[in-house]
């Protein structure tokens, strides 16, 4: 004889109470509750990824101690005015959607440093190319969107820049072109063949963006020839 | 690889994950929550392309629109499951 009035599992009464309505809340103490959850959660969530952001979090990893003491030599880490920019700043895009994108992205950086990919001097020379060729792709596919988050062309005097850089950004305009078709190596140390390496990426994006070919058009040779036998007999027709 | 799981990850905490989910959990109709949830990707995919449909990627609009689909019919099924009205 079977127990029918056995007791259910842990899993199934949690399961069976997180779904069975409740008798004792009304809705109001429900909505209330769960939208100051969601505000606490959406909170410590949002705080939780700013974290992140940080230059400590970011240069807390050994791998990243020489691109560090690279951007530290280099006028967005130190300048006249104290206006700075930080890592998160030109790696890590502000819009939502694009940012989640990026922090998932950044989880290969906590393998390669648990990997020890690039642990030493030599490695890291290794790989800089590699590096920084993906990060050319990155910024050459999204306009260099993060630079713009500070830099604007509709914003910018020419009139007190330098004579060149000043030709240089309305030959930019002028072209269509991005921050990083000329600031490749502006916080870090450029590898070597980077000119070659950079042209291999822009043509890369070209290629994919470019339209592919039609497909030829298909028929069978009784339909090319019925048609054909149609249009005669209109034409003689008329 | 990545490029795909950050793009998923973005959608699933972005606009169609969420207000899919929610306007999923608004009707019993199977069908008509994923459409909710579809439409819902289709849309934040052209806010982010600045409804220029030039600037939209495949890959992401298929994506965004795939993760709202599901988020809705999620919805609709924790409306079905959790709820007697």
């Amino acid at each position: 004889m079977t127990d029918n009035n056995s007791r259910p599992g842990f899993f199934r009464r949690i399961w069976n109470w997180f779904w069975t309505p409740t008798a004792v809340l009304s809705a109001g103490f429900v909505l209330i509750i769960g939208f100051l959850a969601g505000i606490l959660f959406w909170g410590g969530f949002h705080w939780s990824m700013e974290m992140t952001n940080t230059e400590e979090f970011c240069t807390g990893c050994h791998t990243m101690e020489t691109n560090l003491g690279e951007y530290r030599e280099t006028v967005h880490y130190n300048n006249h005015s104290g206006v700075r920019a930080i890592c998160s700043d030109c790696h890590v895009p502000k819009e939502w959607n694009h940012k989640v994108k990026a922090k998932v992205m950044a989880v290969k950086d906590v393998y390669h440093e648990l990997m020890g990919t690039i642990d030493t001097k030599e490695k890291y020379e290794d790989h800089r190319l590699k590096m920084a060729s993906q990060t050319w792709k990155k910024m050459k596919q999204s306009d260099s969107r993060e630079c713009r988050n500070c830099h604007n062309f509709e914003y910018m005097d020419f009139t007190i820049q330098e004579t060149r850089a000043a030709k240089e950004h309305q030959r930019a305009i002028d072209n269509n072109m991005t921050c990083i078709d000329c600031h490749q190596g502006i916080a870090h140390r450029l590898p070597e063949g980077y000119l070659d390496e950079y042209k291999r990426v822009v043509d890369e994006l070209a290629m994919e963006e470019a339209p592919k070919p039609l497909e030829t058009a298909s028929a069978d040779t009784d339909t090319v020839r019925s048609y054909l036998k149609q249009s005669t007999q209109k034409t003689s027709g008329d | 690889m990545l490029n795909l799981l950050g793009t998923i990850a973005g959608n699933i905490l972005s606009l169609p994950g969420i207000l899919g989910l929610a306007l999923g959990m608004t009707t019993r109709n199977l069908l008509l929550a994923s459409i909710m949830g579809a439409i819902v990707g289709f849309a934040e995919t052209l806010i982010f392309a600045g409804f220029d449909m030039s600037n939209v990627e495949m890959l992401e609009l298929v994506i965004s629109m795939g993760v709202g689909l599901l988020a809705g019919a999620l919805g609709c099924a924790i409306r079905i499951k959790g709820t007697t009205v």
